[in-house]
């Protein structure tokens, strides 16, 4: 059971939040995009050994989307994408 | 040996849900009438039979009794609002327990993964957190906790509160 | 029978006897007895048979680390697998063997010894490969399996009317373990003001202490550990736990105690979850096992087990002891035994020479240095020790009823392993010890090593003393001990022969571990798994290291480059129950009601859930009527003349702000922001890769101001969808977004006559169909409430969703059932919902939304916006419909026979024969407006193919059904508009 910083409520009970995947770069222009990009981005998910950023929904609490650094060997919180140390 | 704690389904209370600017609230509904924004996150201010929640970024709980839920709509005027203020009534949307009790600590600690010890949730402290695996709205009463949650599982509440004191 | 207790000292109290029973027969033993120690002072020996060969086997440890007697509990203590040395002692007990039937005595699986050799590691995987493992599986888990899980109780049995808790707690400072350095830890901490959970598995305070006779402060050691208890039990800060084992170190230094034995009678156990801010790992060290031939018979046992037994339990568990060691710490145990008038025949030390430190100890015992035990005489109890030189000279045979063997110590690393912590071997005490911690924890005392009781105290204060930055207290003076120590991983004198025992739960031995290494299983993980070694409940705390030191031998490495396996939770068994918590029978599951629900029992609704937790009313039987007879007669009213469903459990979300007609068009496939105030419409939503989301009504309260209806079971998906995107994708837009699913309770009048009814209700809104036409709704009062009434229809017939606040659901309900009665009103399930939707054709998530259609494939191109240039799903949409891949359509199915019922989710194929399927068969219900049965089916090409006939390819026969429209009853729509 992790613990996961909320922005507004302070460290939390993993249950009280929903997973929101791994963040993937910005939406592309539709009307821009090659076909090639836009199924690269829809469907290439970073899944990184290591520390990856990703979402969470604090759904049982305030309601905030928040973004963290997860190493996923150790289930550490780390700072941006640096050494999970 | 059972626990020392019982627990009550409260009446129905009025409850707003203010959501935009500090500002722009203040400017609609008027500061005379809120008890005071809290400062701080998860935090409560009280005055005069209301009390606001400051339960999300952005977002505040109005409550008071039910028989002021007229009198603070037509304050309020939800459906008037401007654009970038969003008032709602929401007092049916949760349902209230009042757990209290010399043990309520732990019944609390039964359905609560947050640590409600006086250190770290004090007096005037509010937040959504999980009771019994659902979403829930917390806070201390004279004795114990006020615990709310979403109406329609106010049943599964009360049989989980019920299973929790044996 | 003959009894081993003493006649004084030990923990027990003799003024409280308790009755238990054995393998169906009767036996005493005392207040503070475990199973295991009652047992002995029995004279019970041969206690279990083994897991694979059904050896016969004895009482081998004094606590968790017990390897071979595992009991099934019965009756009110009903519990699978525990270790005996972990049973406290209740009177009226009983107890049996897990692995002999009828008796450890009489074992009839014991015949499998005489095939043992036939039985090496990985015999299973290599023998019962064809045509599966699954065939044999059954009957080799019969054979050779634990026991299962607890039964019903037989009837004469007490019921077993207990419960089990999990409860959440927080600490400061998490104390593993009351032994000397947990005590020291816990008292610092706790004087420090910080807030300590201490939790401890044995039955009371002391750890090793009470296993030894040790003084501190010049006076007997548990004078030490009573007022250590006192002082914590004192202090408010301080929560102090017994018989509750840490069993898990989870991340983010998350805790899982199960508390054995809570205070309330009526609580089975009690599973704490403990949050803490630092943890003391103060969980000591454990005594592994010598490995020699026959190392597993009844009778032989831990040095320090015994050790226990003379002090704890004052039970001697023989009366005339050999003692096996390659340490010192066995001669302190030898000792304690001699002064409990055990005969204690000889100490054979491997060692050569035995160091002084040892043969100061042995206080006359005769020590024979150099020499190895190469034998066990006695099949079911020890009757000797076959002893000889390391180089197998001067081979004899001492007699003796117990042979006690001691290997060393190993630090109890399992939950610093478990948090992640990696470990070192250490040569001077030839054992694994924590290294580099990866969270917040620290371990001090026997856990990191520090073995005596000296160290023990000083690490318990230091680590204390740092996390809470206060100072170190005065210690206490003790008696020393010494743990000197020459590592023999196994012996293999000339003349030693026969199975010698690493892990003596799961049967492995040497021989097992040198196979497994000669077939390539060379990494520690795979010896683990090949044969089976560390894996039982015992979770190997008495053999892995040997095993470890087997491995290492064999391949010529020191141990450090084998390494351990990975330790994981849980470090004793743990019940399910305790697990789970209060979560059993009602509320294993969360559920929903409305304010209607009770009226629905009343009326014997029968209940299920219908997504997102709610439970709703299936359907409401009648009299003596079938299930079909019911559904059809409710279907039967709202097409002929009224029914009423309670629609509460629909998602709704209000949405505020300037942006909120703009951001609806981006979620929604169709327009939205060009809806006036009063109106509303039907629309899809779709995740970015063009999948269907949801489908569900936008109304448009006020100029920035909008109601968003969802689906039942999607009400969630849909929030957190409109959030993220509003968060993460457009946090400068302006919408602000209010859940009021239970805001808005709703019942739905629908059908021919619903305006009747709603007339004889009373409105003050004008439901003409000129002012309030179909997708319009308005605000006003019904029967005197406050409502919002909207023209919605999920039925195809003329339909009035009435919405009111939940507090006035109930009276609503029962005022139209009243209002309704003169029009024949009905109260309509799910199961009739569904039929009527089917009818209509209109769709349904999880029937024909299945994750691979799309709205064109389900005929409705017209609510893909053209005019709009982009919205959630549309490129993917677009981009996957350019290709050519066929497409599989929604059309409607008639069966050839009006009969025949088609099972949902049946495979459609071609002439319907074994070919692959080109389609399936979505929801079949029987029609009330055409009385027969209907299908809605996914079929390729379906929409080209109105008119064909196809085939349901079932089990045992093809049902022929006609292609057409996906719409049984009113194509026009004409009656929901009316």
């Amino acid at each position: 059971m992790m613990l996961i910083p909320c922005p507004f409520c302070g460290h939390r009970n993993e249950s009280e939040f929903a997973y929101g995947g791994p963040v993937k770069p910005d939406r592309p222009d539709p009307h821009a995009a090659s076909d090639e990009d836009w199924v690269d981005w829809l469907t290439t998910v970073p899944n990184p050994l290591g520390p990856v950023e990703e979402r969470w929904w604090h759904v049982k609490g305030c309601g905030t989307w928040l973004t963290i650094w997860r190493d996923t060997r150790t289930h550490c919180v780390v700072e941006g994408s640096g050494d999970a140390g | 040996m059972s626990y020392n704690a019982s627990f009550e389904r409260l009446p129905i209370s009025a409850c707003f849900d203010l959501k935009g600017a500090e500002n722009a609230l203040v400017e609609w509904i008027g500061a005379e009438i809120l008890p005071g924004f809290p400062t701080e996150a998860n935090r409560r201010r009280s005055a005069d039979g209301l009390s606001l929640d400051h339960v999300g970024p952005r977002h505040w709980l109005l409550h008071a009794d039910i028989d002021r839920e007229d009198e603070l709509n037509a304050a309020l005027r939800p459906h008037l609002a401007p654009a970038e203020v969003s008032i709602v009534r929401i007092s049916d949307t949760m349902t209230t327990f009042r757990v209290a009790g010399a043990d309520v600590a732990h019944v609390l600690a039964i359905g609560c993964p947050l640590d409600l010890h006086e250190t770290a949730f004090p007096e005037d402290a509010v937040t959504f957190t999980e009771f019994f695996g659902q979403k829930a709205l917390v806070r201390r009463c004279a004795g114990g906790f006020d615990v709310s949650v979403e109406q329609s599982y106010g049943d599964m509440m009360e049989d989980c509160l019920t299973r929790a004191l044996r | 029978m003959r009894d081993r207790r003493l006649a004084s000292g030990g923990r027990i109290d003799r003024s409280r006897p308790l009755a238990f029973r054995f393998n169906g027969k009767g036996y005493r033993g005392f207040s503070g007895d475990t199973l295991a120690s009652a047992l002995l002072a029995s004279n019970v020996r041969l206690t279990a048979r083994s897991f694979k060969y059904h050896r016969p086997r004895g009482i081998v440890g004094s606590g968790p680390e017990e390897p071979a007697t595992l009991v099934e509990l019965e009756g009110c203590h009903a519990s699978a697998n525990r270790a005996a040395t972990t049973v406290r002692l209740e009177d009226g007990m009983a107890a049996r063997s897990v692995n002999c039937w009828p008796s450890p005595g009489l074992d009839l699986g014991a015949v499998s010894q005489l095939f043992a050799g036939l039985i090496p590691a990985g015999f299973y995987y290599k023998t019962f490969k064809w045509p599966g493992w699954r065939l044999y599986e059954p009957a080799i888990r019969r054979a050779a399996g634990l026991a299962g899980a607890p039964d019903a109780p037989p009837p004469d049995a007490p019921p077993p009317d207990g419960h089990f808790e999990a409860v959440h707690a927080h600490a400061d400072v998490l104390v593993v373990g009351a032994g000397p350095a947990g005590l020291m830890a816990a008292l610092v901490a706790g004087r420090a003001g910080r807030r300590v959970f201490l939790a401890d598995e044995r039955t009371e305070a002391g750890g090793s202490l009470l296993d030894r006779r040790m003084e501190i402060a010049g006076r007997p050691a548990l004078e030490w550990v009573a007022e250590s208890v006192a002082e914590l039990t004192s202090m408010p800060n301080v929560t102090h736990l017994q018989d509750a084992c840490v069993w898990a170190y989870r991340e983010h230094n998350f805790l899982m105690v199960n508390e054995r034995s809570p205070a309330n009678p009526s609580m089975l156990e009690r599973n704490w979850r403990v949050r803490a801010g630092k943890v003391i790992l103060a969980t000591g060290a454990i005594e592994r096992g010598l490995v020699f031939p026959d190392n597993d018979r009844p009778g032989v046992m831990l040095a320090s087990a015994a050790q226990a037994y003379v002090n704890r339990f004052a039970v001697k568990p023989g009366e005339r002891a050999v003692v096996f060691a390659n340490n010192d710490s066995a001669y302190a145990a030898a000792a304690d035994l001699l002064a409990s008038g055990v005969d204690v025949a000889a100490i054979v030390d491997s060692r050569d020479p035995v160091p002084d430190s040892a043969r100061d100890l042995a206080g006359g015992i005769p020590v024979k240095g150099g020499s190895v035990v190469i034998g066990v005489r006695g099949r079911r109890s020890v009757k000797g020790a076959a002893v000889s030189k390391r180089d197998g000279q001067g081979a004899s045979t001492i007699d003796c009823d117990l042979l006690l063997h001691s290997g060393g110590w190993s630090p109890a690393v399992h939950l610093f392993s478990q948090s992640r912590g990696s470990l070192r071997y250490d040569e001077s005490l030839a054992t694994f010890v924590p290294d580099e911690a990866a969270q917040a924890c620290v371990s001090v005392g026997g856990a990191s090593g520090e073995l005596s009781l000296a160290s023990a105290l000083r690490t318990g204060a230091e680590a204390a003393a740092m996390i809470t930055g206060t100072e170190m207290p005065d210690l206490p003076t003790t008696t020393g001990e010494s743990y000197a120590i020459t590592p023999l991983w196994r012996v293999d004198a000339p003349g030693a022969k026969g199975r010698a025992f690493l892990d003596i739960q799961n049967d492995v031995t040497v021989d097992d571990v040198h196979l497994a290494l000669r077939e390539g299983y060379e990494n520690v993980e795979h010896v683990k798994r090949y044969t089976t070694g560390g894996m039982g409940l015992d979770q190997g705390k008495t053999g892995n290291i040997n095993i470890i030191g087997t491995i290492a031998l064999q391949k010529g490495v020191p141990l450090q480059d084998v390494g351990t396996t990975t330790f994981r939770p849980p470090y004793s068994p743990v019940s399910f129950g305790a697990i789970g918590g209060i979560r059993e029978e009602s509320v294993v599951l969360p559920y929903r009601h409305t304010p209607v629900t009770q009226w629905n029992l009343d009326r014997g609704a029968f209940m299920y859930e219908a997504g997102a937790r709610w439970r709703r009313p299936g359907y409401f039987l009648r009299g003596d009527e079938t299930f079909q007879e019911t559904v059809n007669r409710e279907c039967r009213a709202v097409r002929e003349c009224v029914g009423v469903y309670d629609g509460s459990p629909l998602g709704k979300f209000e949405l505020k702000g300037r942006d909120a007609g703009r951001f609806l068009d981006h979620v929604y496939t169709n327009l939205m922001s060009t809806l006036k105030p009063g109106q509303c419409r039907y629309g899809l939503m779709l995740t970015e890769d063009g999948l269907i989301l949801d489908d569900g009504v936008a109304m448009r309260l006020g100029e920035h101001r909008w109601l968003v209806s969802t689906s039942t079971a999607h009400a969630d998906a849909v929030h957190g969808h409109m959030e993220e995107l509003l968060q993460t994708q457009f946090p400068d837009w302006s919408v602000h977004v209010t859940t009021v699913t239970s805001q808005w309770n709703n019942a739905t009048v629908c059908g021919p006559r619903a305006r009747e009814v709603m007339a004889a209700l009373g409105t003050d809104i004008d439901l003409s169909p000129e002012e309030l036409p179909f997708m319009r709704f308005a605000d006003g009062h019904v029967a005197g409430l406050p409502a919002r009434v909207v023209r919605v229809s999920f039925t195809g017939e003329l339909s009035f969703e009435i919405n009111v606040a939940p507090r006035h659901m109930r009276d609503l309900w029962e005022w139209i059932m009243e209002a309704g009665a003169p029009s024949g009103i009905e109260p309509v399930g799910s199961e009739a919902s569904h039929v009527l939707r089917v009818e209509k054709g209109f769709l349904s998530l999880g029937h024909e939304v299945d994750g691979t259609v799309d709205a064109h494939d389900l005929g409705m191109s017209w609510i893909m916006s053209k005019r709009k240039a982009d919205y959630v799903g549309k490129r993917s949409v677009e981009l996957r419909r350019r290709g050519k891949a066929v497409r599989r359509e929604l059309v409607g199915l008639l069966p050839a026979d009006p009969n025949d019922q088609i099972p949902e989710g049946a495979p459609l194929t071609p002439g319907g024969e074994k070919r692959p399927s080109e389609g399936l068969v979505t929801a079949c219900v029987w029609s009330v407006v055409l009385d027969r049965w209907v299908a809605l089916a996914l079929l390729e090409n379906g929409k080209s193919r109105h008119g064909e006939t196809v085939h349901v390819r079932l089990k045992n026969a093809t049902v022929a059904a006609t292609v057409g429209e996906p719409v049984f009853h009113d194509p026009d729509g004409l009656r929901m508009r009316s």
